[in-house]
């Protein structure tokens, strides 16, 4: 129970034998450690210098360099250049789109599909989220949003092909049909826009539960109690008060889900029909050349993109407005 | 002594708009136990955070052990600090959080084994070495926080309301330990707290701060009995505060007007101009009730309206005669409480208990 | 007040009714596809009427579907190596500092999570050209890296956020450089994070598609393998590997997310 200052002596620790230090001893009191650590903390602007140098040039050239490539490929006339050649300047990638029906046609098919797939997610989705944040106890919530995540790890081409065995002719649900004695002949689903959409739902729901379940969620209770209170009957309730609090989730889960929809391939490929073409399979078409073609690919690609950016962000500012008209 | 272990030179620090602190200086002797009190936003923690190097002041120099570390970051420091959370690291064992500076110092590990179980059966954590600071209870986890802060021997031992998360029984107790452990170390300690009472237990000096500046320095006492300004004689304890017009001088006597009566007090900010219009402070526990008028410099006459029941005391309000109501509350033993009727009573006090403030 | 109360009770079991059925959408079809991989017949379709193992004994005798698995694998893991570093470095760069540029650099960050897949295929398809990076396994993980990033960045953000300041702040009272106190406080409270990212990236660069099939050489990831194969007709051997594969991207995925929640309650107390 006495204190002893001993330590004071060797305060410093230099004066300390360095026999046989722990290893966070051995690597703090090592030269080159010293020294990297005198450089780094030299000054706080040094510091954060070498702390942001790698992460702005990475995203620099890694996040930005392959849009903005694709941005300049879309812009010159043949790639790859040929030694010698100048290569110029044109906007006639982008002028074939608009010549040509064959183009433009799957352009509007697949901005029309992901917009009704989208809707069909929320009004598929809001519910079964409504119910896990409203109904559930907090024990069984998580436990029965991960019995959902289950599927949602499983890839892509495994669960398209999983719908194709579903909507197949000799498929489960052509069977229970006929066992049901509804039809004589199966009913044709696959390669048609609908087995398309069941597919992309299915694809794409969680991205649209986890943003819807995390806004109800976020939602007391005791709000919904107050309106019952008052009187409002569940419709009412739901659509005075968890609908408008709700549209910051709903808005991010529809342009999540938009943009997913809009950028599947295989999916459409595998599901879909010739009469179901999309643009995503425009697209593609020109990089299957060797590239001479690829000016017009990376042209539709931006076009695409950009009209894919232009109508997410009118629908936000849409959303962002009818939340401030429900607030007034 | 010689000079000061910690000498604050005109700091002064804002946060955007906000002044949290303006020319502060100071000085600490080595061994002493320093209370900064105040309410929240009064400038104690930002103080502190210079101390400990975790904000740089805008203007100003900090002085410790004769050197500049104003500029000096918080590893450079011979000073350790307990948080108002503790901190404490929850992926390390009681003994690794405690060996944290000392690897850090590349002491060996026979020489960090002996500074370890020096420090736990001082401060009595010996066989907790091995748990987590998610397994202790609050207190425990104070003393590891502490025993933490010690282990590399700062020369100064900074303390951010380290009792503000245990409950009030266990509290006092602390008090008591944090006081024996400075005395049985000789450290300095600089606590920071909000809680005056918590200050007056412990320290040997308290500094209470108001808006960024110092309102007054001095020993507990001093303070609660010569407060120098209003903010003082409010924060500190509770009081009576008599507001009047400055008469003149007599001897050591400040002589002041209060709805007629003279009073008669002290200034311990110095002396008001004549005629100003002063405020005084009495401390309950310096009122004494007379039947008859008392031979005292202060007497004024008045009648008791209630009394309220404390348990070791009483706290007995009257209403003052010739005044606009003024009221002037006293404690009493219980006894004495019981003995007071309702007819008219005198009460008295000292001049050397009644201090005239600084607004 | 009892209609009401009724009222009530009927929203509740129309609501469970629909969540219901919603984990039968989720789950029947992957369930019927299992079950498709055990027939025994080469045609897919239902009914079943006599059940084999064949198609699995033969998949795991297939060198080339072996070759692939492993392929995927590796790509898996180098690409989350990459992803996890530079997501992690990019966050503790975000989180809770103010600096010129910050809402710009943070927007550069989501960028490769939300560009379409397709547009982000022939993008990274286009500039491996540029960089002269040929199709392959080295452009596939360079791809999947990128894209994984901010979801890395993402996640370990929210946990770096939950980390008290007075943390660091004690680490450098007592000693610590900022760096050793990144190393010794930041980096061990961040695991639980970087874990369940590392795994969330795996799942997703093992699932990918698209941007293995711009990026992909003469060798086929195990996705593109499945989709090669179905471009060619449907048949119980793609149901018996699909299986392995959800098999193992949903145990590893359960695995994470009991890991994750379990290490987060402890670093709570």
């Amino acid at each position: 129970m006495t204190y002893d200052a001993s330590v004071r002596k060797d305060r410093d620790g230099h004066t300390a034998p360095s026999g046989d230090r722990p290893f966070w001893g051995r690597v703090a009191n090592w030269g080159p450690y010293r020294a990297f650590s005198a450089i780094l903390t030299a000054s706080p602007r040094r510091q954060f210098i070498i702390l942001a140098a790698f992460p702005i040039l990475w995203l620099l050239t890694q996040h930005l360099g392959p849009m903005l490539q694709m941005l300049r490929v879309s812009l010159i006339d043949a790639y790859p250049v040929a030694p010698g050649t100048p290569q110029a300047f044109t906007f006639d990638n982008y002028m074939r789109f608009f010549g040509d029906r064959i183009f433009w046609q799957p352009f509007f098919r697949t901005l029309t599909f992901a917009a009704v797939f989208t809707f069909c997610t929320l009004i598929l989705t809001y519910p079964v989220a409504y119910f896990l944040a409203r109904h559930v106890s907090r024990k069984n919530q998580m436990l029965m949003l991960l019995l959902l995540l289950i599927p949602f790890w499983v890839g892509e081409i495994v669960r398209t092909y999983a719908i194709m065995i579903l909507l197949g002719n000799t498929g489960a649900v052509n069977l229970a049909l006929k066992w049901l004695g509804l039809i004589d002949r199966p009913i044709p689903f696959m390669y048609t826009s609908f087995s398309m959409g069941i597919g992309i739902v299915y694809l794409t729901a969680l991205y649209m539960l986890l943003p819807l379940y995390s806004a109800l969620e976020k939602l007391p209770q005791s709000m919904n109690e107050a309106a019952a209170d008052l009187g409002a009957g569940a419709w009412t309730r739901f659509r005075r008060i968890s609908l408008p609090l709700t549209i910051e989730g709903i808005s991010s889960g529809c342009i999540l889900v938009f943009l997913i929809s809009t950028g599947f391939y295989a999916t459409p490929v595998l599901l879909g029909g010739p009469s179901t073409t999309v643009f995503a399979e425009t697209i593609a078409g020109f990089f299957h050349v060797a590239g001479d073609e690829w000016p017009t690919g990376a042209a539709f690609a931006v076009i695409m993109f950009a009209a894919a950016l232009v109508i997410t962000g009118v629908f936000q500012k849409v959303m962002n407005m009818l939340r401030k008209g429900d607030t007034k | 002594m010689t000079s000061p272990l910690v000498h604050i030179d005109g700091i002064s620090k804002r946060f955007g708009d906000a002044v949290a602190l303006e020319n502060l200086s100071l000085d600490i002797a080595e061994g002493e136990f320093v209370t900064f009190l105040g309410p929240s936003g009064c400038g104690k923690s930002t103080t502190l955070r210079i101390l400990g190097g975790f904000e740089r002041p805008d203007t100003g120099r900090v002085i410790l052990d004769g050197e500049d570390v104003t500029n000096q970051p918080p590893e450079r420091r011979h000073v350790n600090m307990v948080f108002q959370d503790y901190a404490l690291f929850p992926h390390m064992t009681v003994q690794q959080n405690i060996s944290f500076a000392l690897e850090l110092k590349g002491m060996d590990k026979s020489a960090i084994k002996r500074r370890l179980d020096e420090i736990t059966s001082f401060l009595e954590l010996d066989g907790f070495g091995d748990r987590y600071p998610g397994q202790l209870s609050g207190g425990q986890r104070q003393r590891v926080a502490l025993a933490r802060a010690l282990a590399p021997d700062p020369a100064l031992l900074l303390l951010d309301e380290p009792l503000g998360a245990l409950d009030a029984k266990l509290r006092g107790q602390v008090q008591r330990e944090l006081k024996s452990i400075q005395r049985q170390t000789h450290k300095t300690f600089f606590f920071v707290t909000h809680d005056q009472e918590e200050a007056l237990t412990m320290s040997d000096r308290i500094v209470v701060m108001n808006k960024g500046r110092v309102e007054q320095d001095g020993t507990p006492e001093d303070l609660y009995f010569h407060p120098q300004s209003r903010f003082v004689a409010e924060f500190i304890g509770e009081t009576n505060l008599l507001s009047g017009k400055m008469r003149g001088v007599d001897g050591e006597a400040v002589v002041m007007d209060w709805f007629g009566q003279t009073l008669r007090g002290h200034a311990p900010s110095g002396v008001p101009t004549e005629g100003a219009s002063i405020t005084a402070s009495v401390r309950l526990e310096k009122l004494g009730f007379h039947k008859a008028r008392p031979d005292l410099p202060n007497a004024v006459q008045g009648h008791v309206v209630s009394k309220t029941f404390l348990g070791s005391r009483m706290a007995v309000d009257m209403v003052v005669d010739q005044t606009d109501g003024a009221k002037l509350r006293a404690f009493v033993d219980a006894d004495t409480g019981h003995s007071i009727g309702d007819d008219p009573i005198w009460a008295a006090w000292d001049s050397d208990s009644m201090a005239v403030l600084r607004d | 007040m009892n209609r009401r109360v009724e009222l009530n009770r009927g929203n509740r079991i129309f609501l469970a009714c629909v969540y219901w059925a919603f984990v039968l959408y989720v789950f029947v079809p992957l369930i019927l596809m299992i079950v498709m991989g055990f027939k025994d017949s080469k045609f897919i379709g239902f009914p079943i009427r006599s059940w084999t193992l064949d198609w699995y004994t033969g998949v795991f005798s297939d060198a080339e579907v072996l070759y692939t698995f492993g392929y995927s694998v590796v790509i898996a893991i180098l690409s989350t190596l990459i992803s996890v570093i530079v997501g992690t470095w990019i966050a503790v760069l975000l989180e809770g500092r103010k600096f010129w540029g910050r809402a710009v650099t943070f927007g550069l960050m989501v960028l490769p999570a939300l560009v379409p897949g397709i547009i982000s295929a022939i993008a990274f398809r286009i500039y491996a050209r540029m960089l002269g990076i040929e199709p392959g396994m080295g452009a596939i993980i360079w791809a999947h890296a990128v894209h994984n990033v901010p979801f890395v960045t993402l996640v370990v953000m929210a946990r770096l956020s939950t980390l008290p300041k007075s943390q660091i702040e004690a680490a450098r009272d007592l000693g610590a450089d900022p760096l050793m106190a990144f190393m010794r406080i930041t980096l061990p409270y961040l695991v639980p994070a970087i874990l369940g990212a590392s795994v969330f990236c795996l799942l997703l660069s093992f699932d990918d598609f698209v941007r293995s099939f711009f990026l992909g050489g003469y060798e086929p990831t195990l996705p593109v393998l499945i989709f090669a194969m179905l471009r060619s007709g449907m048949s119980p051997e793609i149901n018996a590997i699909a299986t392995v594969a959800l098999v193992l991207t949903a145990a590893i995925g359960i695995w994470a997310e009991r890991f994750t929640r379990r290490a987060n309650k402890e670093s709570q107390t």
